[in-house]
Parts: structure tokens; sequence; C-alpha cells
């Protein structure tokens, strides 16, 4: 059985729009459509640039619209969670009233029945506008725009864009069976028959591209020596949890074949962290082992399964002996 | 036949900052490409091809962005390229250009890197999204720590090139961070954001854009003519070598050695530290630059600290490094490359202004990118060099 | 060989290799390069260490993580160090930038490698964000949404029917059912059945669609001077060019593809082409395409199954790439064309020509 794996990646993005976007998002919170004049053609929504050429554009701004044409259409039965709206609704190309390009946008019109080419379309406006491309909640069918009486335009100089992505994987067999192992508290690593390097849960050998199978896996000590750290002191962002400074240490497994980096070191302040000294691998108790952070660009991590690690109370080794230890 | 000469005849770039809040996209790419097309006296119908470099698309929330930006950046009916080779990528950006026409498949060919940082967050980013994100410091600090160690480098080091990299960006308009009154004591006394990295030390975060168009032996010729010498690329290569396993040295990855060396070769240089006037490598951390000395053969293994030291990678000394104030003043990141590689074309072109190092006529630029493991280099001269 | 048309500066084709087209792959991405370029090279006796040049295209939207490509630079064998480049686009392009690294000379054998996982992202969620950022995006607009509009377009243009869509569906299905690597490979073929299916987006039917997959290409590249030691006839590049349109696909004719036309044009032009590879994920997509080229009854299209039949994003080029050369290195043809397309509704397109001598 295949272990499933899932992270949903969010941010709030927040865009600056420059002197041309603005204006036009500026324009959407008063109820007017403005094109911007390019040659001979009437561009909406308006470009810093005609598109043909690179040229920039004399900030011209031409009033479209409302109403405009449908040029093509195609229906939405099942809107997902990503669409603008929550039932059934058409995205459209539509010609608005003196522009000369289409306009890519939604379609609110009951049925599917209700949709054809050529037929006449006016904005449903946002009850509360906020400057953005959806301050046109979807285009209606018929020649008058519906919504709030109009207000005055807004100053619109930003936009904020939301992004959110699942992704969902399964373990490789190798991480599969990595997570197995760990799960049951046994480090394993892979080693390379060619080169004789030892691997984290891999599934292949990175010096000489060789795909790494179950013969090549044995057990590795859960204990060894710093050879390196740092101490972070966290920035603040979206999706943040830590605020106070903590440290990440390279581990040398013992046996010196094996650097694990980027580990936390627990049970001690993080000033008394230093070179040379002996930890040992504090697993998390085995109910609470968690693949999770093992994802589907393999490389075995012991996040999840391996809390932080230990100082054993055991004398250092000599500092200078892990100099070149940082790998 | 062998390649066709290549000549850097525009280059221009965005006043670098925290955040340009009075552009789009669009706008911050187009900032630095019509300076490159003003500076190279053409027009963007001139352009046969353009070549598109940036970070992580994550940064910004915009995937495959050379998509949106193909017609602001004057490619409709031309072909449009994206390269992304992690922090490296404004190197690897120029680099790719320039093979087009090295190759004779174009003429005139425009490459613009850049990022729009302040759209996101490069902690986020570099995070994968996700809480406890060590950023690039929390990753370098380690071996940062190594280098400090290994060469018994003394602590001032770092923080005098933290110093130097910000005085220079005073002389250089474009520079994001422009800090008056910056001392060794406030580098010192500056937070301590990855031990043994200060927060002074370190770079900020930016937004920009950086753009150059190359040509050929003719157009760089005829640039020349008309009063407006081009630097002539005088050599480039692009090495990478994997991120872990049991040995690998990244305080001086073997890829960054060897993609050097490629590049000295085929420029001529025999004795780096003679043979180049001026370097523009990517610093974002202070103690890299004695690193990249040494990962460059500029300096013996051990004693990159020691030029640094005795003032020679200063504005004035004898091997001026980063004159345009570095990563360590301007870091957007998918630009920061690219910055690199312009900053070395000005010199030699005698255009860098007040950040100019007298009589540069050999430059070496440099970008690394993801576990110092990427590397893209170019060197570039004030003559046309004899095939 | 005094009558070998061919200079020391002429680059081929000389292997390929691609990992079957499956809804999910278990492997790494990183493994599945590997796999694959173990048997392009295998396949003609080199070894990574005979590699002078190599370039990969993916994309971290569609792998699912930042710096996704970052581990598959492995596959190649990275230590000592390589000379390599990495394009967020799809392999085809990679192959044309190894293509342009060829000509310089001192390089007489490359790879390009493309590969994505789709299968760990909704396409519906992850598309929208190639669009303008300002314009499009917020408004969601998926894959096969834009595609119905162009479909539209051209239904109501003339250009086509709804009933060559479903004959273009019911060929690439028959077409795959004879390739092992094409993942859509039973479904109904009767053009009648696949006309009274429902739509997913009028005018589309998921007959019009392509599946969601994973997978990985290699073509392996060399000189003349290498690629006659190699193969018996490799598959000379004639030419290759890509050209850009504008983004947004509301200002465009989305019933033609300019762009592909001039790329065709470069590349050498279509005279006397026996197969054509198009990158068409739509049905619809396919007669732009074929239109634009302005191909004839007698170029024999998508013999593979296509794109529609098996698509991994970023891999999906350079697999049409493989086939066009395979027609030559294997089934003895002697000019054929591959397609690849990026962007919203075919806003990027790569053409390359190939062809064996006799």
């Amino acid at each position: 059985m295949s272990t499933q794996t899932s992270s949903t990646i969010q941010f709030p993005y927040k865009r600056t729009l420059g002197p041309v976007i603005s204006r036009f998002f500026s324009e959407l919170t008063a109820q007017r459509i403005v094109g911007i004049r390019s040659g001979d053609r009437v561009i909406v929504p308006p470009m810093e640039y005609d598109p043909e050429t690179g040229e920039e554009l004399a900030r011209e701004f031409v009033e479209v619209g409302p109403a405009g044409t449908v040029v093509s259409w195609t229906w939405v039965a099942e809107p997902g969670k990503h669409h603008p709206l929550d039932r059934p609704f058409a995205y459209a190309l539509i010609k608005l009233d003196g522009a000369d390009t289409n306009l890519l946008h939604v379609l609110d019109a009951g049925s599917e029945d209700a949709v054809s080419t050529g037929m006449r379309v006016a904005p449903r406006w946002r009850d509360e506008p906020v400057g953005r491309i959806d301050d046109i909640v979807a285009f209606v069918p018929g020649e008058t725009a519906e919504g709030p009486a109009a207000g005055e335009a807004q100053d619109v100089q930003t936009m904020d864009f939301f992004s959110t992505i699942t992704y969902t994987d399964v373990l490789s067999p190798t991480a599969e069976r990595y997570a197995a192992s760990m799960r049951a508290g046994v480090l394993k690593g892979q080693r390379c028959p060619q080169c004789n390097r030892v691997f984290l849960g891999r599934g292949y050998c990175s010096v000489d591209a060789i795909i790494l199978g179950e013969e090549h896996e044995e057990a590795l000590p859960d204990f060894g020596v710093v050879s390196n750290y740092t101490i972070v002191t966290p920035t603040p962002y979206p999706g943040q949890k830590e605020t106070e400074p903590f440290a990440r240490a390279s581990v040398v497994l013992d046996g010196d074949e094996m650097v694990i980096a980027q580990q936390q070191i627990i049970g001690i302040p993080v000033s008394e962290i230093r070179v040379g000294m002996r930890v040992k691998a504090q697993w998390f108790p085995e109910a609470e082992r968690d693949a999770a952070e093992i994802t589907s660009k393999g490389w075995g991590t012991v996040a999840g399964f391996i809390e932080g690690w230990l100082h054993t109370g055991e004398p250092d080794e000599p500092a200078e002996q892990y100099l070149n230890r940082v790998f | 036949m062998g390649h066709e000469p290549v000549a850097v005849v525009g280059i221009g770039q965005t006043k670098h900052k925290k955040r340009r809040d009075d552009l789009s996209i669009a706008g911050l790419v187009r900032e630095a490409a019509q300076r490159a097309l003003d500076d190279a006296h053409m027009t963007w119908a001139d352009i046969d091809a353009v070549v598109i470099g940036k970070a992580p698309d994550i940064f910004e929330g915009v995937m495959k962005p050379e998509l949106y930006l193909a017609d602001a950046l004057g490619g409709a009916g031309k072909p449009v390229f994206r390269v992304h080779t992690a922090g490296s990528v404004g190197g690897s950006t120029a680099i790719v250009a320039s093979h087009l026409v090295s190759s004779r498949v174009h003429k005139r060919v425009l490459a613009v890197a850049w990022e729009k940082q302040s759209e996101g967050n490069a902690q986020f980013g570099l995070g994968g999204g996700k809480s406890g994100s060590i950023g690039a410091g929390g990753a370098f600090a380690p071996w940062i720590r190594a280098y400090i160690r290994k060469s018994g480098a003394p602590e001032h080091i770092g923080w005098q090139i933290a110093v130097k990299d910000r005085q220079n960006a005073l002389r250089n308009p474009y520079a994001h961070l422009q800090l008056k009154d910056i001392s060794i004591d406030k580098v010192r006394e500056s937070p301590m954001m990855w031990d043994p990295l200060h927060f002074l030390e370190s770079c900020p975060s930016s937004d920009g854009a950086g753009a150059i168009i190359v040509t050929d032996k003719e157009g760089g010729l005829a640039a020349a003519a008309d009063g407006r010498p081009p630097a002539w690329v005088l050599g480039t290569s692009m090495r990478s070598e994997p991120s872990s396993f049991n040995g690998r040295d990244p305080i001086r990855p073997q890829a960054g050695v060897q993609c050097a060396w490629d590049v000295y070769k085929q420029a001529g240089i025999t004795d780096p530290r003679r043979d180049i006037d001026v370097a523009e490598l990517y610093v974002p951390f202070s103690w890299y630059e004695p690193m990249w000395l040494e990962g460059h053969d500029i300096a013996p293994v051990g004693e990159g600290w020691k030029m640094v030291d005795r003032g020679e990678t200063a504005f004035d000394g004898s091997f001026p490094v980063n004159p345009s104030g570095g990563v360590l003043s301007s870091n957007p990141i998918g630009a920061s490359g690219m910055l690199r590689f312009l900053e070395a074309a000005l010199q030699v072109r005698g255009a860098a202004g007040e950040h100019q190092v007298d009589g540069a006529r050999v430059a070496l630029a440099q970008a690394y990118g993801a576990a110092a493991q990427y590397f893209a280099m170019w060197a570039v001269g004030s003559e046309l060099p004899s095939s | 060989m005094s009558n070998d048309p061919r200079s020391d500066t002429d680059i081929a084709v000389v292997s390929t290799a691609y990992l079957p087209a499956v809804r999910r792959e278990h492997i790494t991405e990183t493994e599945m390069l590997i796999a694959v370029v173990d048997e392009a090279l295998g396949k003609v006796g080199l070894k990574r260490s005979d590699v002078g040049f190599s370039c990969q295209g993916s994309c971290d939207y569609i792998s699912g993580g930042t710096f996704s490509f970052v581990p598959n630079l492995d596959a190649m064998g990275a230590w000592p160090p390589i000379h390599e480049s990495h394009v967020e686009m799809d392999g085809a392009w990679a192959m044309y930038e190894a293509f342009v690294r060829m000509k310089h000379g001192d390089v007489e054998i490359a790879v390009a490698l493309g590969s994505g996982k789709s299968s760990t992202g909704d396409p519906a969620e992850i598309y929208p964000l190639e669009l303008d950022p300002y314009y499009l995006a917020p408004l969601g607009p998926d894959p096969v949404s834009l595609a119905a509009l162009q479909a539209r377009q051209l239904i109501d243009s003339g250009k086509t029917t709804e009933r060559e869509l479903a004959e273009i569906a019911a060929r690439s299905r028959r077409d795959a059912a004879n390739n092992p690597k094409q993942q859509v490979r039973s479904a109904e073929t009767d053009v009648d059945k696949i006309l009274a299916e429902p739509y997913v987006r009028t005018p589309l039917r998921k007959s019009d669609l392509p599946p969601i997959s994973d997978g990985a290409s290699v073509v392996v590249l060399a000189t003349r001077r290498r690629a006659l030691d190699l193969v018996a006839r490799p598959a000379w590049i004639a030419g290759i060019d890509h050209r850009s349109e504008v983004h947004n696909p509301a200002l465009r004719d989305l019933t033609d593809s300019a762009s592909t036309r001039t790329a065709a044009e470069r590349a050498g032009g279509i005279a006397g082409v026996e197969v054509a590879e198009l990158m068409a994920p739509f049905t619809s997509q396919e007669v732009v395409l074929r239109r634009a080229l302005g191909l004839g009854d007698d170029v024999l299209v998508n013999p593979s199954g296509g794109a529609l039949t098996g698509n991994p994003l970023m891999a999906t080029g350079l697999v049409r790439v493989a086939e066009a050369a395979e027609q030559i290195l294997a089934h003895g043809r002697n000019r054929t064309l591959a397609h690849a397309t990026s962007g919203p509704l075919l806003q990027q397109n790569l053409v390359c020509i190939l062809e064996g001598d006799n």
C-alpha cells in the first residue's frame, strides 16, 4: 500500500499595479470600463504597451461598454472551488461596445440554454468595489448593467491575490520502505555499490546516478557528533509559526559516513550548542511518527520521526576533527 | 569557423528598491529593458529574440511568467526563452543570450532577469511555503562558520566587507541600500540573524530587473565606431554539481573552481589575480567574498580573507570586488546574477559612472545558486578578442 | 562519403527514450529521469561521462515544490561537476538550448530532458497561475474552459465540426492502442458513440481533452562527427525554431497559430514532411495546428497517439521530438516534423524538422 502525502501552499500576494492597470481598476470602482488607444485600436483591458510591438502606449484612455457582445463562450456546469461563481456559469469572450479587442470574463446567465454567440451582455457590479477585475462579478444577459448606484472612483494602487494550491502525492517505494523503518525507530541508509557512499532514503546515488534498492539498505547509527550549526532568528511571514531563535545543526553519524543537515538540537539552550558535541536522536513516540514531511522529491528526512537530537552527556570530540564534515 | 564574437552594446537596470510600488511586473522588466534599448540606440523592433530569467515562480505567484511578459518585452512573433538555474539564473540568462549570438542563430538578443520580491516573501518562498524557513542565510551560515574555522580568519573580515559594499553602493544610484552612515560598529552591533551572520552582513530583499543587449561582431564594431564602445565577451561557463553527498566540499565547490577555469582558459587568463582588473562576485552574505576569491583561484586557499584585510578588494584597491555595491546592497534574486554580469560590462566599457574602476579592461562576473552548486560566470573585456 | 550532404557542424538526434505516460508515477522525478537517461544512452552505448552538455526542462508549479529541478540534476551524474542548464519550459526548449550550445562545436554529445508529475496537483488550480496576474488569473479560467472558447470559435467560423473533433479523438485513441507508452489506450473509438457522450465544457467532451499524466523524456544529440559512429541513420535536425505570440488569448485570433507557421518556415518548411508529431493536447488544437502549418492529408499526424492520449507536461513536447526522430531512426522515414507548445491556447510554439539521409 502506498502512503498518500498532501500539502497546501498558500500565500496572500500583494501586487502593485503601475499606472495603467491602476487606472483601469480605479475606474471599475466607479462602474466605468476604460480601454487604451493603440493606433487605430482600443484595447480592453488597457495595457502599458502595444502587445504586438512592445511600444509604450500614450495614456489615452477611452471609456467603453459597459454592454457588449459575446464572441465565444463555454458552459461550466460544475464549478470548482477555484471558479469565480459557485453556480453554473459561462466563461465568455466579450467584445465591449467601443472596444476592438475581446475581454475574457464570466457570464452569469442561469442556464446554458440562455447563452449564445452574438448575445448582448452587460456587467453586474460588485456591491462594494475593491478595484479588481472581479469588481465586475459577472456579465449578465441584456443591455443594462446591474448593481448598486455608482460611487466615486477610488484610487486603486494594489491588488490582493490569495493563492492556494494543494499537492497530493504518494511515497516512492524507497521512501515507503524508509518511512516504515523510521516508524519502527530504525534509521536506514542506502549504500551505493559503486562509490560506497551512503544516502538517506533517496533511491539513487547522487554521485553515480544509479538506482539504489532494498538490497543496498542498511541500518545506520542514530547517534553522532555535531559538526556544524547555525542559530536562526526567525523572520515573520504568512504561515511562519516560529518566533524565538532556533538552532539548526549538522550531525555526523558515528562511522563518519553520513551527515544529516538542518537538525534541531533539543534539551539545551541554543547558546550551548557547539561543534564536537555528542548527540543522540530523540525519536517521537511510535504512535506520533509521521511520514508527512517525506515528499515525492524523495530524499529521506528525519522530520516527523525524530524530534531532535539530545546531548548524550559524553565528553565532546575535538572540534578540529569536523572541519571538513560539513556534508 | 569559430564562434561569432559577442558584444554587449546595451545595458539597463531599474532603481532597485524594497518595493517598487509604482510599477506592475511588466513595468519593472520594461524599465530595465527600455534603458538597455536606449543605451544600444535600438528599438523593440531591432530585437531578434528575448531571454528571460528569474528565480522560483512562487516568489510572485506567477507560473512561467515569461508567458505573461512575452509581449511586455516586445516578444510577439519572436523567440522568448525562460532560464531557471536557481540563484545563478541572472548570469545563466546572460550566457544563454550570448550563445544565441555566438552560435550565429540571432544577431541581436535582449536578456532580462528580474524579481519582484515584494509581491510575496522570499523566506516563505525559500521555505517551500512552510513555517520555520531557515532562508538562504540559515543554509549558508554553517558553511561560513566552517570557512572561518578552516581559514582562521578574524571576525572583522565579514564586517569590513559589509561596510565596503555598502560604501560602494553609495556611488551607484541604482543600488537599493543607500546606507550613508554604515560603519564597522553598526554591522557588529546589528542583530545576529543566522549566527555567525549579522543582519548587516546579509543582503536585502529587493524589487528589480537588469537587462542587456548582446550583438555580433559587426554590431559591436558599429557601436564602437559610434563612440559607444561595447563590452566584448571573452569567455562564458556554467557548471553544476549535486547538492549533497558524503565528501562534498560546499565551502569551495569544485563546480565553482571548474567554471572559473573554463572561463579563464577561453579568455586567455592565466593568473586571475593579475589578469583581471575588477570582479563582480555574487556575495549575498559578507563572507562569500573571501570564499569566492579562493573558490575561483583568485587567492590561494585560506588566504582570500587576507586580500580583504589588506584592502585589496576595496574600491581603490588593487583588485576591486563589487564596485556596484553587490548583492549585499541590492538583491532582486533572479536579477542579482544579471546585475553582476552587466556591471562587469559597464566597467570595461568605462560607463560605470561614479563606481567606475580606473583602467578596467578585463572584468569577471559570477553568480551561484541553490546549495552553492550552480555556477555561471563570464569574463568581458574592452578589446575585441583575437580569435 | 562524397555524397554526404552533412557538415561537421550538423547535429542529429541519435537516441531517445521516454517513460510510459501514467496517471500517477510512484517513483520520484529524479528516479524517472535516471531511468530514461540510462535507456537513451544505453541504446547507443554512451555513458554519462560522454555527455558534454545537458539541459533539463521542468516546472516548479507542476512538480509541486520550490527548486524542484535541483535534485533532478543528479540524474545526469553531476559529479565531477557537469556543464548543464535548466529551463522552466518543456523539454523541447531544453533541446533547443542544447542545440544552440552544440552549434559552438566544442560539445559533441548533448542530452535534453523533460519531466513532470502533473498527478500531484489539480490543473484547474495550477494553470490559472500562468495567466496575466492582474486581468486573467483572478478569474480562475481553467485550461479546459480556455480550450473550449477556442474550439467554439473554430466551429463558429466553419473551420471544424464536433464530428471532426470526435474523429481526431478516435484516430488518436486507435493509434494509442498500438503504443504501450500512451495512457488512454482502450477508450471509445466509435465516432457516433463519442458524439453521444456529454460535454465537459461545451463544445468539448472528455474525448477532446488530454489525460493528466506523469512522465519523463530524453533525447540524445550528437554532432556529425559522432552521430555516424553511433547510429546508421541519424535524425538530422534540419531546423529548429520557436516563436511566441501575444499572451492574452482574448487578444489573439484563436483559430490560427501564426507563431507555429513562422517557426516551421524558419525551421526549413514543411515540404516533404511525411509525419508530424504535433503537441495538441486538445483535439481542436490539432485542427488549428494542421491549418496553420498547411499540412495536407498525405501527412501522417500523431501516429504515436499524441498528447491527447498521454500528456506528461514538461515532457510532452520532447516526446513529440522523440517520436518524430524515431520515425527516422527506426522506421525509415526521410523527413518528419515535431511541434511543442507552451502557454495558454498555443501561445508559444516550437517546430523542429528532422531528416534522414539515404
